[in-house]
């Protein structure tokens, strides 16, 4: 059983193995053997008013899959991913005040057609995912939503992503929704997600007020954190949400209370690694401001 | 709730009511907010009137009134965030970059213009007036919070809850609930200056009775400062100090104190009721 993390863990830097660990310092996994994950940015994917530049964004993710995969064509690439002749379902995030974009999951249907996929046979939704027949009978899912901040769950990625899918969604709240991770060995989505792209175009470190949004804590970060391990791309993105958090807030808030879950869908449901050694993550693109 | 609606103008200034209020109850609260409903739940929470008004270029304002069932619960959910100055609405308020906080009785009220531009946050502004003035009278703090020491204290970084996920969003403790709170337990956090620039604080909960108190010091101490002596005293790794004493059915837990003695006088200065 995992000790609590205390507050004292982060004064006495005994926290790195758990949130904060350098990347890119552990050498003990093989190169071969980790779980790519890639942080693709562009500095001119929004305009100033934040309006996405579709044709950059779908350059973005183009990028990162034929990273991810080792393919110099993005085409290619997705025929990786799926075949002619699936039911995909794109699982997206529609929440009012930082969805995930349409021009994000334009792009991603645009390359699922590309690679032979019937555009009749692909869905795209949300909160109804569980009785979808596009979902309920997809073969395959790609798993995208915005990074954000969470008030019960810490961080909002894409292992949370799929809490639409769950029978109860209230049960999945108890101990800083600690189960999350359980989600993905539910019939209608195990071993079916072959793309996480999680949207850090203009992710949230911080929240406020009843509907934890305030636009004083979103920043034009201009990145996808794309990977085929849900867990390797919520550590990722938690990364950054740490850095940005210490950046504005302070150390002492570094941690956003408490993402316990991601550590948990690695360590006690076995769908992901949450070991920032046992990840290599690639970075490409624009690295003004990276934070990690 | 219903009632409450129809006294709050559907017209106020250049903003209209858009289409018809929605009212929620714990059950139902998660269909309204993604991430924020915990907030509430961890209190008294018993049913919340959602209003959208819409204004000049379709801009939108929400306004949300929570009927936390006592004044002590809707002190509560204000105290925990505090982020922003005092506005002058209601019995005590906060607001910045559009979203005006306050409370006025039973009910916590949030005002938030989705857009942060000046005419909209006065917009907010004179919603939460008007809707103040259909709350009723006023009420008063939880008395946990008198039982504070007073000198030094920030009235205004001073938290009442009862739940370890409000613990947390307050100041990062552990990731598990090593005090064991839960709806049972009354929390006070309050901050006080150290004269180092960086505040010391303190936690007081009032637990159902002693031997749970005395248990969750047990475990706040295994977990939390192993090394305490015997009055629960520790020195941390960034040079201050960590206290966890007993009284009665009431822990008081001294964090990051600059000194000692000045762990030990907070925590004598708290006062317990008498038996």
């Amino acid at each position: 059983m995992t000790p609590p993390l205390t507050r004292r863990d982060f004064l006495k830097g005994t926290t790195v193995v758990l949130f904060g660990a350098s990347l890119g310092a552990g050498q003990d996994v093989p190169a071969a053997k980790k779980t790519r994950v890639v942080l693709v940015r562009h500095r001119d994917v929004l305009d100033d008013n934040s309006a996405v530049n579709p044709d950059i964004l779908q350059g973005m993710l183009d990028e990162a899959v034929t990273r991810l995969l080792d393919e110099s064509d993005p085409v290619k690439a997705f025929g990786k991913l799926v075949k002619p002749g699936e039911t995909v379902g794109i699982k997206s995030n529609v929440w009012s005040y930082l969805p995930t974009p349409r021009e994000l999951e334009s792009a991603i249907q645009k390359r699922l057609v590309d690679a032979g996929v019937a555009a009749d046979r692909i869905g795209i939704d949300d909160h109804t995912v569980a009785s979808n027949p596009l979902f309920v009978n997809a073969t395959s899912l790609i798993n995208t939503r915005p990074l954000r901040t969470h008030y019960l769950a810490g961080m909002s990625g894409c292992i949370k992503n799929y809490i639409m899918f769950a029978p109860s969604q209230e049960a999945l709240h108890p101990d800083s929704c600690a189960d999350l991770g359980s989600v993905f060995k539910l019939p209608i989505v195990k071993d079916k997600t072959r793309l996480n792209i999680l949207c850090a175009l203009t992710p949230q470190f911080h929240g406020r007020g009843p509907h934890h949004f305030s636009r004083r804590y979103v920043w034009s970060y201009k990145g996808l954190i794309v990977g085929q391990d849900p867990v390797a791309v919520d550590t990722i993105g938690l990364r950054l949400i740490m850095a940005k958090r210490r950046e504005v807030l302070g150390p002492d808030q570094e941690l956003p209370p408490v993402p316990k879950h991601i550590q948990l869908a690695d360590t006690r449901h076995g769908i992901g690694t949450s070991d920032l050694n046992a990840i290599e993550l690639i970075k490409t693109g624009w690295d003004e401001d990276i934070l990690i | 709730m219903e009632d409450l609606g129809k006294l709050i103008p559907r017209t106020i200034g250049d903003w209209r009511a858009s289409g018809n209020d929605q009212l929620y109850d714990p059950k139902t609260i998660y269909d309204y907010m993604d991430g924020g409903a915990e907030v509430y739940l961890a209190f008294d929470f018993r049913r919340l009137l959602a209003r959208k008004y819409v204004g000049p270029e379709e801009r939108e304002i929400s306004l949300d009134i929570f009927d936390m069932g006592s004044p002590e619960e809707a002190y509560g959910i204000l105290s925990c965030d505090r982020e922003d100055p005092p506005a002058g609405i209601g019995q005590d308020s906060t607001y910045g970059f559009g979203l005006l906080r306050f409370r006025q009785g039973r009910y916590f009220v949030s005002v938030m213009a989705a857009d942060e531009d000046e005419r909209a946050g006065r917009a907010a502004l004179e919603i939460g007036r008007v809707a103040a003035k259909a709350l009723g009278p006023p009420g008063p703090a939880p008395d946990m919070v008198g039982l504070l020491p007073g000198e030094g204290l920030r009235p205004d970084r001073t938290s009442y809850f009862h739940a370890n996920v409000s613990l947390n969003n307050r100041h990062f403790l552990a990731s598990e609930n090593i005090l064991g709170l839960d709806r049972t337990t009354d929390c006070a956090f309050a901050e006080y200056d150290a004269g180092s620039g960086k505040p010391a604080y303190l936690l007081l909960i009032r637990y159902p009775g002693a031997e749970p108190a005395a248990a969750a010091r047990r475990s706040f101490l295994s977990t939390y400062a192993p090394e305490a002596d015997p009055e629960g005293l520790a020195p941390t790794e960034n040079k201050t100090w960590v206290l966890a004493a007993l009284r009665d059915r009431y822990l008081i837990i001294v964090l990051e104190s600059p000194s000692r003695d000045r762990a030990l006088e907070l925590a004598a200065s708290v006062a317990i009721p008498a038996k």
